[in-house]
């Protein structure tokens, strides 16, 4: 299991909270518990012994979106709070205590493979030992068949073979919420099978599974034998090869959203712009925070799932930076999920679905 | 199990049945989500950023708790929640960001946490007459991020501007980094709105001047939570600056340094940011210039003739005052990290104590006033630092900032009082006000008697008529003896 770094927790647990009007969490519930330094003290005083684990104590230490919004302005280049939460987290399951709201998704999780229960769509698909694996991720897999089917209608008019393997969810979600024996038993899954795929490359379109991928299994001693790409980076690279050809989009305005992992972890910011460029017709049009400076959706760390209510207020907050008018478009399941929770007709759309409607017959 | 939390100034608590029964009211008036007896909201509103509570938190303890936090969501909503408490005599803290310096937000009696974040909203801005209506809950760097892009300019950084709100700036009478041309925070606020310990809402006019008796609303103005609570204000607001000028200076001695600024000031010129360092800052900040000079940095802005000619006049006389020039790099290393505070985390895992003490001065005690300040902290057994720097000039004088770092070999509380001590025995004998912006709290109030004498009798008489049963943030200001926290 993960240590957590005192120093740098302590660290955290004496500062000012200056990152405080970067926290989406605190920004919209206002309590001192849950901003950025409030957590860290918490955090800090389990791991001193000062204060017991309770329901109330893990649910503030978890009111965490994982996004990196504090990083922005925090000095100390060696803490990353959301880590140190997150390590701090996994104690709570030892003491007995777990958040009773997702204790389904997490029996979901150990029976389906999927913290939404039954998998729907997700079946070995595409051709099988091609170099090409994708790996769609739980999300999509049970809520937006459509950015599936968007891949596969963009592997197919480019030509490139292309395979899925019948996926268990990354074991991001079992992570986040505390149950680090679980996340291990779907990564091990997970590794068999894209391994025993023999595929080369995997290609993935959501950046929670990306950053279980690239850095959880390999802390876990699952490190997959292939090169992980991100779906921003890898659709582009076919485009460049001339693979794909954009036509005419008629959505006119768009803004991009920009996931919080893909700009503040993967450092991917200019890629998916670069397609949005390459798409005659579109007008891109930044919203008030865009690039590392990003706000989260309101989706990161399954917050949908956990804390509906604080991720709808996140999602409100940051649907109005966006332009009047402007299709959103994002590169994540969550933020598509985030962005929609709104429910006032405003236009979300995944980069890959634009894509394909643009590139495919 | 661990044990139950050591407080270490709780001097009294309302009974629980007494606070339940506020809490039922509570939710009925404001909503249950808004009301909160959680014991992890208790623990997080139960400090500030007072170096003393850090000091605690390594050792595990906190200063006091609170019973009850409750978060209104309008000025009515305050009101119920005043008038409520003020019935069963239950006192009540505000709390903004808890960035305070001095302990203010410590619930020493216990009871309600009244948070103001949930007052977040920008509720104008009125471009003809160059003013905004905000409530008090709203994070500093949010606010100046929504003026910003309306083209507009709040003219308030303190270095805590990511860290607090603007309730707390005025109910602590803050000053901002560029002072020297917007103001501190009470230059800045044209009138407040504000609910007394009753209940009783009022608010002052968005005129830029009357004559029609005592503007009573700016009594809220560093009342730090003694009277009632700021719900909103009126501000000032500036079109973002055309031209910005940086420049750097040097000088020998601050003897040199502080007349420069002094004619600076009397020419009628007003830079944005002026900060005069001594030789021990100057190389903590600026190593490449260190050699025991003492750096000045300014920043000049505004309309671009304004500037042009602010730039020329400024140049004249610190020159002519031997200051040698070193160019616009080391404000621009000043504008990078001047929000970063990562030192003080540092300092006190190792088992420092530390601490900043500002004061303001005129210009004929200035230079005094500090090396009376530096020899007292020097003075105490266990002082590794004692340094200072000049910021937020007047024609009248100047702010001094006098950072201390020790490691005591008695016991941290002690030396830490010691400090105090001296530091404020030398400003108060030099003739410098005990404070320039950080404000009261709790601790500061050791010394108002002698900052104030008849004054803060005056003060008690209003805060007995504006809050007769004491129900509003108790113990602070010096107002009255904090038995657990003497000198
Ligand atoms: C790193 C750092 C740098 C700082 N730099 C500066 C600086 O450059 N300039 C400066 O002036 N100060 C500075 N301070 C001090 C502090 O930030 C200010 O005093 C600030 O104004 C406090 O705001 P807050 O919202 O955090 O108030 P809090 O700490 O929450 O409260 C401060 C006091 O005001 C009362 N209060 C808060 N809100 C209200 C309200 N709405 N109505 C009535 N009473 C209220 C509280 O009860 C308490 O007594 C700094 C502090 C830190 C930690
Ligand atoms: S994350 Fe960094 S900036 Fe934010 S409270 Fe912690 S130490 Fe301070
Ligand atoms: S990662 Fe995001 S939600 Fe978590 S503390 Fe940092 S800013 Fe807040």
């Amino acid at each position: 299991m993960a240590e957590v770094n005192m120093e740098e927790l302590l660290n955290c647990a004496l500062c000012p909270n200056i990152c405080r009007c970067e926290c989406p969490v605190l920004q919209v519930l206002g309590r001192e518990a849950v901003a950025p330094s409030g957590k860290a003290r918490l955090a800090a005083m389990l791991q001193q012994k000062q204060l017991n684990w309770d329901e109330q104590v893990l649910e503030a230490v978890s009111n965490c979106l994982g996004c990196r919004g504090c990083t922005i302005y925090c000095p100390f280049a060696e803490l990353s709070l959301c880590d140190e939460l997150l390590n701090t987290r996994l104690d709570a399951k030892d003491g007995g205590i777990k958040l009773s709201v997702v204790d389904p998704c997490l029996v979901n999780l150990s029976k389906h493979g999927s913290p939404y229960g039954q998998k729907k769509g997700s079946s070995a698909a595409g051709d099988s030992g091609a170099e090409i694996l994708y790996f769609a991720g739980c999300t999509s897999q049970a809520n937006h068949p459509e950015s599936i089917e968007a891949a596969r209608a963009l592997f197919r008019e480019a030509g490139v073979p292309f395979q899925m393997i019948e996926e268990d969810c990354c074991g991001y979600p079992a992570e986040v919420w505390g149950d680090e024996e679980l996340a291990r038993q779907l990564a091990a899954e997970n590794r068999r099978k894209i391994a025993e795929s023999g595929a080369s490359t995997l290609v993935t379109n959501c950046p929670e599974c990306w950053l279980t991928f690239t850095d959880r299994y390999p802390a876990w001693g699952e490190e997959l034998p292939q090169e992980v790409v991100d779906g921003p980076t890898y659709f582009l690279g076919l485009i460049k090869a001339g693979k794909l050809k954009p036509r005419q989009s008629s959505l006119g305005k768009v803004s991009y959203h920009d996931p919080c992992i893909w700009a503040r972890t993967a450092e991917k910011t200019a890629e998916p712009r670069e397609i949005l460029e390459r798409i005659p017709g579109l007008s891109l049009e930044e919203p008030l925070s865009c690039g590392k400076f990003t706000r989260c959706c309101g989706g990161g760390s399954m917050f949908q799932l956990s804390f509906p209510e604080a991720s709808a207020a996140i999602a409100d907050r940051r649907l109005a930076e966006f332009p009047e008018g402007a299709a959103i478009i994002t590169a994540c399941p969550f933020c598509r999920e985030g962005l929609l929770q709104d429910g006032e007709g405003r236009r979300v759309l995944e980069l890959i679905e634009l894509l394909a409607k643009t590139c495919c017959r | 199990m661990t044990e139950p939390i050591r407080t270490i100034l709780q001097e009294s608590r309302p009974d629980q049945a007494v606070i339940d029964r506020y809490a039922r009211a509570a939710a009925g008036l404001i909503g249950a989500e808004n009301v909160s007896a959680n014991h992890v909201d208790l623990l997080s509103t139960c400090r500030d950023y007072w170096p003393v509570n850090s000091i605690w938190m390594l050792e595990g303890a906190v200063p006091a708790l609170p019973q009850l936090v409750v978060w209104p969501q309008s000025t009515e909503e305050v009101s119920q929640l005043l008038a409520l408490a003020n019935e069963q005599r239950i006192p009540v803290v505000p709390y903004g960001e808890g960035s305070g310096a001095l302990g203010g937000v410590i619930p020493l009696r216990g009871g309600v946490m009244i948070d103001l974040k949930r007052m977040n909203k920008l509720r104008s801005l009125d471009q003809k007459n160059l003013l905004v209506t905000v409530e008090a809950g709203v994070n500093g760097e949010l606010y100046e991020e929504h003026l910003n892009r309306a083209g507009y300019t709040g003219g308030h950084f303190p270095q805590s501007l990511r860290c607090s709100t603007v309730g707390g700036w005025l109910a602590c009478r803050a000053a901002g980094q560029f002072s020297t041309r917007y103001g501190k925070i009470e230059d800045i606020a044209v009138s407040t709105e504000a609910v007394l310990a009753d209940g009783t809402i009022f608010r002052g006019r968005r005129v830029p001047r009357s004559s029609t008796g005592p503007r009573v609303d700016r009594l809220m103005i560093g009342s730090e939570g003694i009277f009632g609570v700021i719900t909103a204000a009126t501000l000032r607001v500036w079109p973002l600056p055309e031209k910005r000028h940086l420049a750097s200076y040097t000088f020998e001695n601050l003897d040199d340094g502080l007349e420069a600024i002094r004619l600076v000031m009397r020419s009628g010129a007003r830079p944005a940011v002026v900060r005069l360092y001594d030789a021990v800052e100057t190389g903590n900040h600026f190593p490449e210039l260190s050699d025991q000079r003492c750096a000045l940095i300014l920043l000049i802005e505004g309309a671009r003739t304004i500037v042009d000619a602010e730039q020329e006049v400024i140049a004249e006389h610190v020159l002519a005052n031997g200051a040698e020039e070193s160019g616009s790099k080391y404000v621009e290393h000043w504008l990078e990290t001047r929000f970063n505070i990562s030192a003080a985390s540092r300092l006190l895992q190792k088992g420092a104590v530390l601490d900043t003490i500002e004061v303001t001065t005129n210009w004929h005690n200035a230079l005094s006033t500090y090396l009376a300040m530096q020899e007292a902290l020097k003075g105490v057994e266990g002082t590794i630092m004692a340094s200072g720097h000049w910021s937020h000039v007047y024609p009248e004088g100047a702010a001094l900032y006098m950072t201390v770092v020790g490691f005591p070999a008695e016991d941290k509380i002690t030396y830490y009082k010691k400090l105090w001590q001296g530091a404020m025995d030398a400003s108060l004998a030099e003739g410098a006000a005990i404070s320039h912006h950080h404000g009261i709290g709790l601790h500061r109030g050791l010394w108002m008697a002698e900052e104030h004498g008849k004054g803060l009798e005056v003060l008690r008489r209003i805060k007995g008529a504006l809050d007769p049963h004491g129900i509003m943030n108790p113990g602070k200001l010096g107002l009255e003896e904090v038995a657990k926290w003497q000198k």
